[in-house]
């Protein structure tokens, strides 16, 4: 069977903007999006690993961090809905089939997800009382694992989404009377299992520099023992990211991406693109080895910017990648544009709103803090 | 047909967007109406020194955050999940025109996590002023989304004029929008009082500020019935003909009304008499009884906004089994099989001996095998008809609906389903296949029960 037969129709109503608009907020949207989403997918599990192993200053670390955790799982579940909602403006033609070929484990998200928030408001009820008891302690590993069972479940669908080859077998290997029961998995690809696992290094190596971000920048009360410590932890786990990047980076690239998509990759000016987000962990990598001896606002701060660089790069080179392996089957460019322009600027200026309202909270939270800061001292 | 359709067993796939948007309004409307409340009672408690209510408000500022932020949040994604599974096509259409509207429901979701959690987590450390203006951000922006979803929700009931105009802001500002703004309002103050009753019956303990508490909340309840009664008049007024036509035929649906104002008085009388005129009567029983109402009457709504848009999802735009209008006279020239992307794949597929070419050869499909031909219906049921219909057992079964029907008396359902019952999509296809989806609703058609007695010999 013709992949290509299971395209469907082009909507009637077009883009309402231009390809380039919907997928720069895509992109942007997403590489938004990985900052919190890379905290809770490899960052919970190394939280609860350093909790065993961690010592004092590991507990500490812990305990400031998954404190945190409610928020920035928040924050990250909302800063999905972006990409999510121009994927399926400019991609509907892939992301409904793949998700419908496996939307059991697709829908399973909604219900795994809630338990991994909940779970880890148990740890943290926890960490408030004068130790953690088994219960809070199998929450917190409850949810780790979950996030982890969830990026393979992502991986899976947005693999899938481009795997057009696969969608016969797995739609005609469990269907009734032509309906898919949405079993299926796309473990039959040999790029999901080293782009999940790159997906985890890279996490990892947010994590780390967010350890940095969270060291310079709150951890103020903290001893200079301790700041030293997370400092060298960072690098650490920034150093085993890397590493681990790499290996399933090139696995990934070498060993399962099609002729036309290294073609594309390794070719013309996107050869800059794939280079720089190969080596663009380094740079935070090495910010951070520079601050194992003397940990700065400065330099954290360019860490974090840094780190949000690498993420940016690795949105952009997925989605060139992206486009290039849909290219044998459709061209997502290729729609008619019915321009909203007014709901489009009312978008836009609710949305520098959004953020200046956000930076006025901001702001007060920052005066709170200083006079908490001023009164203690 | 332009995608796969999704095959859940026993209660048809859409039914499970019924289940995530129930178990998704419950606590949405508190998220915006909890907002409101915590406005306006902190600044109650700032004002009048009242340290006991505050602490309170901190404790119900807590929960609020663990059920709406958590379990609404997720939820609320979930729909999205759910819609795009069960309804792809009218997702689609609807994410087409609207996504600049989610796009400005984003920004104020954004704000809202941002203001509860500052609301929350600054609690005495911000000055009272600011703490206010928190609380009254999260409030607006929570209302404002409400706000930009009753627009999009509302155009799938009645879309007003934007089939002609297409335009955004025709589309949004539907004439289901304000009716619907305000049901959903009403019903946001409403279900908060008794979010915050059931709270305040376990957990506070002296009976002074229990009494304030439940003097004060009434008053949101109050508000919010009246709310939701003229909003539900409004809904009614500026329903589709078809929609009130399918309101008055379906018993199930008038018995739901029935039910969801019959709540709503109970709740205000009970509300007015009770805890407004005569505090005292906070208990946990009492709390819970007034929940269970709140939650029946809500859910109750959203299956009837649900229910009375058949045969659409999206009134003249997107049929329920997910075909748009304008092509129904296509198929019915060159047949769905041929016109839907994944049916002709599959015939393709399992009968190349009814291809002619690229082409699906409709005289050739009744030349098929008996059992062939069942099976090539039963690919026309699920994608036609399993939006609504279960197969031989489950939700709306076509079994259980045909059992002891005639094969003719099938086939002329098959053929014009909208004249027999006025809230079904037409049958979009050739007379081979209606003939081949006849023979599969036959061949699941249950005899007539046996041992009835009409008077005419034992």
């Amino acid at each position: 069977m013709d992949p290509t037969s299971l395209v469907g129709p082009s909507n009637p109503l077009g883009y309402p903007a231009p390809y380039w608009f919907l997928v720069s907020f895509k992109v942007l949207g997403f590489a938004l999006h990985a900052v919190p989403m890379n905290l809770w997918y490899a960052g919970v599990i190394l939280f609860m690993l350093l909790y065993l192993r961690g010592g004092a200053n590991g507990r500490r670390l812990v305990g400031r961090l998954m404190k945190q955790m409610p928020i920035i799982v928040a924050y990250g579940i909302n800063l999905g809905i972006i990409p999510l909602l121009f994927t399926q403006v400019a991609y509907y033609k892939v992301f409904y089939p793949a998700t419908i070929l496996m939307a059991w484990p697709w829908l399973s998200i909604i219900g795994l997800l809630t338990i991994a928030y909940y779970g880890i408001y148990v740890y943290i009820a926890g960490l408030r009382g004068d130790r953690l008891r088994w219960f809070n302690l199998a929450a917190g590993w409850v949810s780790a694992v979950l996030f982890i069972v969830m990026g393979f479940i992502f991986a899976n669908g947005f693999s899938l989404m481009v795997n057009l080859d696969d969608w016969p077998s797995l739609w005609r290997g469990s269907d009734m009377g032509g309906a898919p029961l949405g079993l299926a998995l796309n473990t039959g690809d040999p790029s999901l299992w080293p782009r999940w696992l790159m997906m985890f290094g890279l996490a990892l190596t947010t994590t780390a520099a967010y350890i940095v971000v969270d060291t310079a920048f709150f951890a103020g009360k903290e001893s200079a023992e301790y700041r030293r410590w997370a400092t060298d932890l960072a690098f650490k786990v920034y150093t085993v990211g890397i590493v681990w990047f790499a290996v399933t980076g090139s696995w990934y690239a070498f060993g399962t991406w099609p002729s036309e998509a290294r073609a594309a990759m390794f070719g013309g000016p996107q050869a800059l693109l794939t280079a720089l987000t190969a080596v663009g962990p380094g740079l935070p990598w090495l910010l951070i080895l520079a601050q194992r001896r003397r940990l700065t606002r400065r330099l954290a701060l360019f860490t974090g910017l840094a780190q949000f660089g690498v993420l940016a790069l690795n949105a952009i080179s997925r989605q060139v990648l992206q486009n290039v392996e849909l290219s044998r089957f459709l061209d997502v460019t290729a729609e008619q544009v019915r321009m909203q322009w007014s709901p489009l600027l009312v978008f836009l200026i609710l949305f520098v709103a959004g953020l200046s309202v956000t930076f006025w909270m901001i702001s007060k939270v920052v005066e709170a803090e200083r006079q908490a800061v001023g009164s203690a001292g | 047909m332009h995608y796969p359709w999704w095959q859940v067993p026993f209660i048809t796939a859409p039914m499970l967007i019924a289940a995530v948007s129930v178990l998704h309004v419950i606590v949405s409307h508190y998220a915006v109406g909890g907002g409101f409340f915590l406005a306006v009672e902190t600044r109650y408690a700032y004002r009048h020194s009242r340290r006991d209510y505050l602490a309170y408000l901190k404790d119900h500022a807590w929960f609020f955050i663990l059920v709406t932020v958590v379990y609404g949040a997720i939820t609320g994604v979930g729909i999205w999940w759910t819609i795009g599974l069960a309804s792809p096509l009218a997702t689609e259409m609807l994410i087409h025109t609207f996504v600049f509207g989610w796009g400005m429901e984003y920004v104020f979701f954004v704000l809202e996590i941002a203001s509860a959690f500052i609301f929350f987590y600054y609690w005495d450390k911000l000055r009272p002023k600011t703490h206010q203006t928190i609380g009254w951000i999260y409030a607006i922006s929570a209302w404002i989304s409400l706000v930009l979803i009753s627009g999009i929700t509302a155009f799938m009931l009645n879309p007003g004029g934007w089939p002609q105009r297409r335009d955004f802001w025709v589309g949004f500002f539907n004439p289901q929008f304000v009716p619907q703004t305000l049901a959903r309002t009403g019903g946001a103050f409403l279900l908060t009082s008794l979010y915050v009753y059931l709270h305040a019956s376990f957990r506070v303990k002296d009976a002074d500020l229990r009494r304030l508490i439940e003097a004060r909340s009434a008053r949101p309840a109050l508000v919010g019935s009246v709310l939701v009664v003229v909003g539900g008049v409004g809904w009614y007024a500026f329903l589709p003909a078809s929609a009130r036509a399918a309101l008055a035929a379906a018993t199930v649906l008038n018995v739901l009304m029935l039910v969801i104002f019959a709540v709503t008085a109970v709740v205000f009388v009970m509300m007015y008499w009770g805890p407004y005129r005569n505090p005292g009567w906070l208990s946990p029983g009492f709390a819970i009884l007034f929940f269970a109402c709140g939650l029946v009457a809500i859910s109750t709504g959203e299956f009837i906004r649900e229910a009375v848009r058949k045969p659409y999802i999206i009134y003249n735009v997107v049929m329920s089994n997910q075909i748009l209008p304008e092509e129904i006279p296509t198929l019915r020239r060159v047949g769905y099989l041929e016109s839907g992307t994944w049916t002709k794949a599959w015939v393709a597929a399992e009968y190349p001996q009814v291809m002619n070419g690229e082409e699906i050869d409709e005289a050739k499909l009744l030349t098929l095998p008996e059992e062939d031909q069942v099976r090539l219906g039963e690919v026309l049921f699920q994608y036609h008809c399993n939006d609504c219909h279960a197969g031989r057992y489950g939700y709306s079964s076509i079994g259980y609906l045909t059992r002891g029907w005639t094969p003719e008396m099938i086939r002329a359902l098959v053929e014009a389903p909208e004249r027999a019952k006025f809230f079904m999509p037409p049958f979009a296809g050739t007379k081979e296949e209606a003939e081949l989806l006849s023979k599969y609703v036959v061949s699941l058609a249950p005899p007539f029960p046996s041992g009835m007695y009409f008077g005419n010999g034992r």
